[in-house]
């Protein structure tokens, strides 16, 4: 169907207004949270309702026309960009259809804001405890595929095991109730495998969600450390003594120059090596001996001091540096290459220091700022890819780097997903054959690969699963090998 | 150097591939069994053959530091327990029946117990598994580190489908650390049917994080080491001002009483105590139904449940009421008809039949995966149907 066709047949579904085809409205859509990439979908349609959003995917079916849901497009991975297909908003789809207080449950529309959400429920002493840094604009829909995390996932986990049911729409038009409110789940976890599915199994239309009473007692801590190896043990030992913070959030020197040189100075202290962002949460007596406790291993690892937030708005500027620092990243230079790989805790140390050879070798910048309690690293460097050399050289370390986590035994992504930005690394940690299984799940949601195509595994990752054995042969010996490079990383 | 994990194949996968390349070459349908334990809970399944994964047992990888373990799927919860408790760590997922259970058929099977109210399900603490698919393919999902979005989620996919898509061969687990003051309070449970809802709701709405909470009827109590009459148990952990200081909430509730954490050790057991009159040597197992709604429910279904099981003196019925789900725990002998008028008094809830003899599956448990999409995905990797065929009903 050619894309007028397409376009009045949807504006018919949702109006006028909410088909957008011109090269020029289209310009917002060209990309999303990372910068660096541009794909320009070939037009974009805006449902207004559920029952718009059902009938848009139906009428998609109907013309075999691919289609990338998309939420607030902050995701740092390039999952909802669309090219050359339709891009599906789901923006405004945001009401919060219900809230049941007794049973910490609330229903909600993709579109909703992850922050307004928050504000909605705070009044009744309840939170949704995912909270991304980019809480203010991101939606339920995108964190539920990409299963986001954020600083008080240390504590309070993912959004895997925040979300109890989902209704999906697949992207043949059917809508399935995934999961269960009550929690219960006999079957296949289909919610499960939904979430984190990064838009390629189809549209979540709403999701049951739990909810979490506030705790009543709250310690924010900051300690500064004259070294970047002790803030990384001291990181280790708060773990390993089995205190489990709500918190802790690693920022290293550069990143402190950038933010206390932004609007969103936090008064951190700008000679300091590196500063732990820490929090502890539950009753009063209780957290007090936490902070106790944690004043003494950092001290005892090397900190130069613990300083304690003693007011609301002391603890909201401490917070406000942290979640502000990808954009005050932003400004330093006109690209960012954001990292999101996880290492084993233990590990922190070695490979920060490796972090700081690989940087100095290729001569960029490393800004490390991330959830240091999960091992979940953000090595971001800030370039100008306009410049070649620069490119290139960010480019190898970015390799390099993510090389470096693996080794270490951890993972290429913890909370941004793997979209467009790491599809080329994600072979270092699964065999083709596992690549081959997740290739085929997505195929019982999506057969035709419509929704989100090229997104998360790799094409040649999907050659056929034949009906017959599989081989004796190390399917590591079948592994394509695909250097990030050729995947245009 | 280490082998990448991606291309590692761990020499339990290999064994196993090997017995399913023989059955999917002959469709043989297997039952595949961790130590066994769970062969009696009597789901009918038409296999020629057992595979027991009971062999591959042991660590694969345990740092401390990192408060994950790896270990292959033969494991028991013991071994776990032992190996971890040494570090004064826990893997917080206590299923019903013994810790002579494996690891493999725990997260098959998504087994949990009262801790689930504290720590989540075992779909919320296992990181990482590898599995060998019903055509013999080893495939791995998730990692080794606590957090992980990489790929679609074969983890999720595999916790709790009963080895009918994938045989689990090995397991990473998020570990915690003991905690360091433990307490285990009796709360008394009202006389008045009508004042059992206020009692729940103000406990749970109470400034506390238990990790666990549990309503015992009065047989279960007594059971258990209580005086014979209902009560509710709470498990606090933390530190020991964190701790005390929720005792004092909880004890301004009334009613309230330390007890021997023990307690929790003989609810697991409850299971495989005959109910009712034992038919040496090989007494039945007894019927265990859950019934899931929301918490806000749990007493209208206890007091319904009650009801429906006064005739019963032996059955014994208990409630992870924040979970939302009450527990019964029938005599083999009960019946079609008491098990049906259970469900049929409980419109709307979720019932989940744990164990029934062989001869009620068919009538109670309707298949749970009879969607396109589980339909589909038991296709797709187990395409010739040998994987503990009908275990999920037929
Ligand atoms: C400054 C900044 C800080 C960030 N901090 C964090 C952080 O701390 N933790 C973290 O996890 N992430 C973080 N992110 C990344 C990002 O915000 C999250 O991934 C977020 O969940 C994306 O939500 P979104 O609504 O913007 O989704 P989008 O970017 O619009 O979409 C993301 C993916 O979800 C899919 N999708 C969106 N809606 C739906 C739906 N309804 N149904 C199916 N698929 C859908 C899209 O196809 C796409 O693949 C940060 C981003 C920025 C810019």
């Amino acid at each position: 169907m050619s894309n007028v066709a397409l376009a009045e047949k949807l504006a018919v579904i949702v109006g006028d207004r909410f088909v957008l085809q011109r090269d020029g409205d289209l310009l917002v859509y060209n990309s999303d949270g990372l910068p660096g990439y541009r794909r320009k979908p070939r037009l974009a349609v805006f449902p207004g309702s559920r029952e718009e959003t059902v009938a848009v995917v139906r009428a998609l079916a109907d013309a075999g026309a691919a289609f990338v849901p998309r939420g607030a497009g902050t995701g740092l991975s390039g999952g909802a960009l669309a090219d050359d297909v339709v891009l599906l908003g789901l923006h405004r789809l945001k009401r919060v259809m219900s809230i049941d207080q007794e049973n910490l449950r609330a229903v909600v529309e993709p579109g909703v804001v992850n922050l307004v959400l928050n504000k909605t429920i705070a009044p009744l002493g309840l939170l949704y405890a995912p909270d991304p840094s980019s809480e203010a604009a991101c939606t339920i829909g995108g964190n539920l595929a990409e299963n986001a995390g954020g600083p008080h996932c240390l504590k309070y986990g993912v959004t895997l095991n925040h979300i109890l049911a989902i209704t999906a729409l697949l992207p043949n038009g059917e809508i399935m109730s995934l999961g269960n409110p009550e929690g219960e789940i006999d079957g296949y976890d289909l919610r499960g495998a939904f979430i984190g599915s990064e838009g390629c199994f189809g549209v979540a239309l709403d999701a049951t969600v739990r909810l979490t009473k506030k705790p009543v007692a709250v310690r924010t801590m900051l300690a500064d450390f004259t070294s970047v190896d002790s803030a990384a043990h001291v990181t280790s030992a708060i773990i390993a003594s089995g205190i489990i913070p709500a918190a802790l959030e690693f920022m290293d020197e550069a990143t402190i120059k950038v933010v206390e040189s932004s609007v969103y100075a936090a008064g951190y202290p700008s000679d300091a090596a590196a500063v732990l962002l820490i929090e502890v949460d539950g009753n009063e007596a209780g957290v007090s001996a936490d902070r106790d406790a944690i004043e003494k291993i950092c001290l005892d690892g090397g900190a130069r001091a613990v300083k304690v937030a003693r007011t609301e708005a002391e603890r909201g500027r401490l917070w406000q540096g942290r979640k502000k620092a990808f954009g005050a990243m932003g400004r330093m230079a006109p690209h960012l290459v954001v990292q999101d790989a996880v290492i084993p805790r233990t590990k922190l140390a070695p490979v920060l220091r490796r972090i700081a050879e690989i940087a100095a070798a290729n001569r960029v910048t490393v800004c490390n700022v991330f959830h240091a309690g999960d091992g979940n690293l953000h090595p971001n460097i800030p370039y100008n890819a306009d410049d070649p050399d620069e490119s290139e050289r960010v480019h190898r370390s970015m390799g390099e780097i993510m090389h470096a986590c693996v080794d270490a035994g951890g993972s290429i992504t913890g909370e941004h997903g793997v979209g467009l930005d790491k599809i080329g690394y994600i072979d270092l940690i699964f065999s083709a054959e596992s690549l081959r299984a997740m290739c085929r799940l997505r195929e019982v949601f999506d057969p035709d690969h419509r929704s989100n195509p090229g997104k998360v595994v790799p094409i040649h990752a999907c050659q056929e699963w034949r009906a017959t054995p599989a081989g004796r042969k190390s399917p590591a010996s079948e592994l394509v090998a695909v250097s990030a490079e050729s995947q245009g990383v | 150097m280490t082998i990448p994990l991606a291309s590692a194949i761990s020499p339990a996968a290999d064994a196993v591939r090997e017995v399913i390349l023989e059955a999917f070459g002959g469709t043989i349908p297997l039952r595949v069994s961790g130590r066994g334990h769970w062969i009696d809970a009597g789901r009918p399944v038409p296999a020629k053959k057992i595979l027991s994964l009971a062999p591959h047992s042991g660590v694969v990888d345990y740092v401390p530091g990192d408060l994950t373990i790896t270990v292959r799927g033969g494991t028991t919860l013991r071994e776990i327990e032992q190996i971890v408790g040494h570090e004064r760590q826990w893997f917080p997922l206590d299923p019903y029946g013994s810790d002579d259970g494996t690891i493999g058929a725990t997260v098959a099977t998504g087994s949990f117990g009262p801790l689930a109210h504290g720590f989540g399900r075992a779909r919320d603490l296992v990181l990482g598994l590898e599995f060998v698919t019903g055509d013999g393919r080893v495939v791995r999902g998730g990692g080794r580190v606590v957090k992980n979005v990489a790929g679609f989620d074969l983890v999720r996919l595999i916790t709790g489908s009963w080895g009918t898509i994938g045989i689990v061969t090995e397991v990473t687990i998020r570990l915690y650390s003991l905690p360091p003051h433990p307490l285990t309070l009796a709360l008394k449970v009202p006389d008045a049917p009508s004042a059992l809802a206020q009692r729940i709701k103000s406990l749970l709405s109470a400034p506390i994080n238990p990790l666990a909470v549990e309503l015992l009827d009065a047989e279960v109590a007594g059971l258990v080491g209580l005086p014979c009459r209902p009560a509710i148990l709470v498990e606090l952990g933390g530190n020991e001002a964190a701790v005390n200081s929720q005792k004092d909430v909880i004890a301004a509730l009334g009613g309230a009483s330390e007890v021997f954490p023990e307690v929790w050790r003989r609810l697991r057991v409850l299971d495989d105590l005959a109910a009712g009159p034992a038919t040496y040597p090989h007494p039945e197992p007894n019927i265990v139904l859950r019934i899931s709604s929301l918490p806000g429910r749990v007493a209208d279904i206890w007091n319904m449940v009650k009801k429906v099981l006064e005739p019963l003196p032996s059955a014994r019925v208990h409630s992870s009421v924040g979970l939302g789900i009450v527990r019964c725990i029938l005599p083999p002998s009960s019946g079609f008809e008491t098990v049906h008028t259970l469900v049929e008094s409980c419109p709307g809830a979720t019932v989940v039949c744990e164990r029934m003899p062989r001869e009620l599956w068919p009538l109670i448990s309707p298949s749970v995966v009879a969607d396109k999409i589980s339909q589909g995905i038991k296709r797709t990797f187990d395409p010739q149907g040998i994987l503990n065929p009908c275990i999920l009903g037929s």
